[in-house]
Formats: C-alpha cells, structure tokens, sequence
C-alpha cells in the first residue's frame, strides 16, 4: 500500500534511566528510579523498577523504604547528560529522514513519505545505529498519521517479538479494533486528562469506543482539537510535522529551593542562579526580552498556614538580553514584592514578550551608551566562556552566600560528556 | 438615507503593505534637533542594508570564537600580499581527532596498565562508539559491568583483553563473563605539565 503520508515516532526506552546506564553498565538489568529536581518526586523508572510497581509522579520520601528493600537503585536527575545524551540521539534520528521534528527530549518525528528504502529495515537500522554509537535504546513507530506513529510506538515497545519497529499500517482492521479497544483513549496522543473525562462520561472509555464514534458528537464535544485526532486514527493526516520549533512566547526558570528561605539576600541570590540560566537559554535562541516576571510563593502543602503567593511584572521599552542589565533589575523588582516573615519555599523568573535580537539599539542613546552596552555584552561573552571552560566559577556577587536555596541532588551521577572535570574515569 | 457607492477606499488601491524602504511598517517619532544627525546616518545604513538585501548582523557577534588562518602576511603598503590568493581552511582539531561527533566520548584513563600503548595515568582518551572492535584495537570494554581499557585480541574465537604493561595481566573471556565492547580508543591527549 502506497500511502499519501507516512511519519515515524522513535522514542528512547527509559531515556534517563538508559542513560545513567551508558556510563554505569554494571546497572544494566537492575531497577533504576530518577527523581526530579530537588529530589522531589519519581520522574523516570526503568523497566525493573515499573515491575516492581514503583508509580511514576510519586513523592520519593513516601516510597523510600520501598525503594530501599528492593534495592532500586536512585540517581537524582543530571539533565546536562540527559540534554548532551539527546542531541546525539536527535542527530542520529536526522539523518534517516530529510524532515525531522524533534518533539521532546527523547522523542522525535521524522517524515518518511517518499523514502526510497525498504521502511522497516530503514528503521531497524536507525534502531541499531543510536544504539551503537550511543548506548541509548530506541524505539519506532511507524503509521501514516502521527498519531498513529505514537500508537505504533506503544506497540513496538510493548511486544519485543516486533524487535523494536512497528508499522501500524499493515494491521488488517479487525487487529486495528482489537488494538484500540486495549488502549484507553486518554492514551492516544492529543487527548488530555479533561477530554478523556468528558468522553468517558459519555461512555467513551477505549480507544476504539472513540473510532467508532459520531465524528459530529466528538467535534461539539472535544472541538477542532479532538476532531483532528478522531480524524488521524482513521490514517487522514491533520497535524503536519513541525520541522522548524515554533518561536519561543517565554522562558520560565523556577525552582522549588532545597530548604525554605526567610532572608531577601537567600531569595536573591537563588533567582540570580535561576536569572542566569534563563538568560542563557535567551542568548541561545537569539532572543530578547521586554517584559520581566518575578514571583516566589510559601509551600501551599503546608497545614495552618495561608499560601503567600508574591509576584509583580514589569516592562521595558527596550527590548534586553544581557544577563548584567537583567540580573539588577530582577533584584530590584524582588526588593519590591519581598515581605519578611514568610518562608518561601519556591520561586522564579519569567521572560515574555520575546523579540529577536537585532542589532539596533535604542535610537535614543547616545554614542557613549551604545559603547558601554557593546562592551557589557562582551563582559557577558567573556563571562559565559570562563565558565564553560572553568566549570561555573565566574558568578555574580548576587548569588554568593549560604547556598540554602540550591536544590538536593543527593544521588546525582557525573556531567560525563558536558564538564572536562567530571569525565568518565576508566 | 443616501447610499452612496462611489467613493471610498477601494480595495487594492494605495501602495502595498511592508513595500516600503524598510520592508515593514513605519512610524512617525518627534526627534531633538540635535540628535537628527546622528541618527540619522544609522537609519541610512539599515535602509541600505534592507534594500540590498543584506543581512544585518550584530557586530562582534562572538569576538573570541576566531578561528586562526593557516598564513599570515603582513600588510604592505600598496602591494597586495602574495599569500592571499592561497589563503587556506583553518585546522582545527575538533575534524581532525573526530569522524563521528555524536558517537564520541571523552573519557579519562585511571592506572598504568596502558603504559605500553602511550596512554599515561589522567590522560584523555578520545573513544569513538560507532567502530566495530577489530582485533588489535585498543579499546574501552565492559567486564562483568566494570569498565577497562585494553588492547583486543580476537583469535580463532577466543577473546583476550591485552595489558600494555608487563606487570599487569591479561584478561581472557572465559565463556561465563560477559563482555561488552563500549567503544574503540581512537587517539589519547597527554598533556605535558
């Protein structure tokens, strides 16, 4: 069968629990659970651990003892490996498909309509390669709609004897039924929580309940969004690849602090840390920003005592991307909301109103200011270097003191492949 | 009431959008005096900048990234440098040591057994995980989940992991170990103190 659309979705095993394996083989085989930032909750869990009955999203100190008798070995999570692990893997992914859609961290879409190859051995390919030159396990899922590639996936995951590729196409329709009426149908791509609720509540339970729906009832119920999903299971393709990441509307950069912080200077100096790691993010997008947000709030779980949330948002005429024009006015903005007596448990920043950075400058300065704002952007040039090959030792005098605010990361592995300190030591 | 139809705008009537100097929409700002002049001239450049087509760069984009021409010629006044019609490529080590950027790893050598090979205690090795192990590669091996670096020896099926360095043993595979090959060692960086 020709198809006028064809997408794959490969998608990594266990991706973070795979790649704490890549640097660590001894724990190929063994139960593996990643906790998020701060330590905070289970965000990943290998194949062992999920047969174990570990739960995903679940606080680690309510599990701990758990986890200990089991002997499920706990690593908090390390995303400069995650991110460097994954856009090895995205490259491999690119060079099996001229249209790549890099869609998460470990999952990626690729166009295969028109690919003169044998698909499944194309794929099986692209399955040993990552696998070889980078230790990380794919998977791939093959349909010509992309919801149908991630309902592929599942499969290809689910049932080794498919040896990692599934085609959903070749499935006669009495499989394809069967196949739906096994997945529920808040577990197709494209269907939240609330609409799976909605649906449910009009008897809508499986995923084949919903292919064989009124499509009228499903676009009053779920509108445009839902239509096009009910559409994409009977292999018509409404949601093209999107080559190209749409441009970022903001960046947010918010942390709950590894302990509760009273002090303005402890809160200032954890939303410098946070400040700099947006504006990172800002200068690699080639963005600019013109509005500032800065909130931080007391822990809402806490019993007897009212949730304070404080924030405030400010906007600017001319659009900035220099960490040393942000970081004084994120201080002084926090200096505006900050009321003592309260023990802020998380915090943040936002950048909204993005623009692309042009080289333009404000009409209005003078000669002089526009000097003073090249030379600040190459003191933040020479500042980024120093610290990309000097492991973080340039800060801004912000962000030094008693460190209370930086998140737990007790069980973290090394920045094998992204810190010359901390390479893998054979 | 009169209804008129004549006059009006008429559509498609007037100069198209974004056609301008600029190629997008103009305003009209109140400016001192005594800034006109200057400026004025940045507004000139841009103009000529957008209509030729020329992409506006940011100056000094990334002052420290420079990479080093292989040939230098001073500049003599008035004569051209002969070198420059042969102005090659700069080197860089990064196409030179690397062939498979998304399958190499950096790794750091613990211990002496390599000695033999040149590879010395906390030197780096570069490893590349997309080469298939031939015999007599050395190369980065996982045994029983621990990791060393050895020289591979295949041969009429028995696999030996060869220390350089005669007070260290071999490792023979017996058929209960298990082994893995994690990637082939293409070159080692020893950096003099």
């Amino acid at each position: 069968m020709i198809n006028k659309t064809k997408f794959a979705l490969v998608d990594c095993n266990n991706f973070y629990a795979s790649c704490e394996r890549v640097f660590e083989p001894k724990l190929e085989g063994r139960p593996i659970i990643v906790l998020s930032n701060n330590d905070g909750c289970i965000i990943a869990r290998s194949n062992e651990a999920k047969a174990l009955g570990v739960k995903m999203g679940v606080p680690y100190f309510k599990v701990r003892d758990m986890i200990i008798k089991n002997g499920i070995v706990v690593k908090s999570s390390n995303y400069p490996l995650y991110g460097d692990m994954s856009s090895r893997v995205m490259k491999i992914i690119g060079q099996y498909s001229p249209i790549q859609e890099v869609y998460s961290i470990d999952e990626s879409f690729i166009d295969l309509v028109g690919l003169p190859f044998h698909l499944i051995n194309h794929m099986q390919s692209l399955r040993q390669n990552v696998k070889s030159w980078t230790g990380v396990p794919v998977c791939v899922g093959m349909g010509s709609t992309k919801v149908l590639a991630k309902l592929a996936n599942r499969i290809a995951k689910k049932y080794t004897r498919f040896n990692g590729v599934f085609d959903i196409d070749e499935l006669p329709y009495e499989r394809y039924c069967k196949l739906l009426q096994s997945v529920e149908v808040g577990d197709l791509w494209g269907i939240g929580r609330q609409s799976a609720k909605k649906l449910n509540r009009i008897g809508i339970i499986s995923s084949n309940d919903f292919y064989q729906a009124d499509i009228g009832v499903i676009e009053t119920l779920l509108g445009v969004n839902g239509k096009k999903v009910y559409q994409e299971l009977y292999g018509n393709s409404c949601i093209p690849i999107e080559a190209i990441p749409p441009t970022r509307q903001q960046i947010v950069s918010s942390r709950s602090f590894g302990s509760d912080l009273n002090d303005f200077h402890e809160l200032n100096q954890a939303l410098t840390n946070l400040t700099r790691k947006a504006v990172y993010k800002l200068n690699n997008h080639k963005l600019a920003t013109t509005t500032i947000t800065v909130f931080i709030y007391t822990n809402p779980h806490k019993k007897n005592k009212a949730c304070v949330h404080l924030s405030k948002t400010i906007g600017m005429t001319t659009a900035i991307k220099d960490e040393s024009q942000i970081i004084p006015l994120i201080s002084k903005i926090l200096r505006l909301i900050y009321k003592p007596g309260h023990s802020f448990y998380k915090g943040g920043i936002v950048l909204s109103n993005l623009v692309k950075n042009y080289p333009q400058q404000d009409l209005f300065l003078t000669n002089e200011d526009n000097q003073r704002n090249i030379d600040s952007s190459n003191k933040s040039n020479a500042i980024r270097l120093v610290n990309k090959r000097f492991n973080e030792s340039l800060k801004y005098a912000s962000e030094i003191g008693n460190d209370k605010w930086r998140p737990r990361a007790d069980f973290k592995s090394k920045r094998y492949t992204t810190s010359w300190t901390e390479l893998l030591v054979i | 009431m009169n209804i008129h139809n004549h006059g009006g705008a008429r559509k498609g009537a007037g100069r198209k959008k974004n056609s301008g100097n600029f190629k997008e929409q103009t305003k009209v700002i109140r400016v001192p005096i005594s800034l006109v002049d200057s400026i004025t001239p940045s507004i000139e450049v841009y103009k000529s900048q957008v209509k030729s087509g020329i992409e506006v760069l940011r100056v000094n984009e990334d002052p420290v990234k420079q990479l080093i021409p292989i040939f230098t010629s001073r500049v003599q006044a008035g004569f051209p440098s002969p070198a420059d019609d042969h102005l090659e490529d700069t080197l860089d080590l990064n196409t030179h040591l690397i062939h498979h950027k998304e399958a190499t790893f950096f790794v750091k050598a613990q211990g002496e057994s390599m000695i033999g090979a040149g590879i010395h205690q906390g030197d780096i090795l570069i490893v590349d995980k997309s080469l298939s192990p031939k015999s007599g590669k050395i190369v980065i091996a996982v045994v029983d989940g621990e990791f060393t670096v050895k020289r591979l020896h295949k041969y009429k099926g028995n696999i030996t992991l060869k220390a350089e360095n005669s007070e260290f043993e071999d490792i023979k595979i017996k058929g209960t170990d298990e082994l893995i090959i994690w990637g082939v060692v293409t070159s080692v960086i020893h950096q003099y103190d």
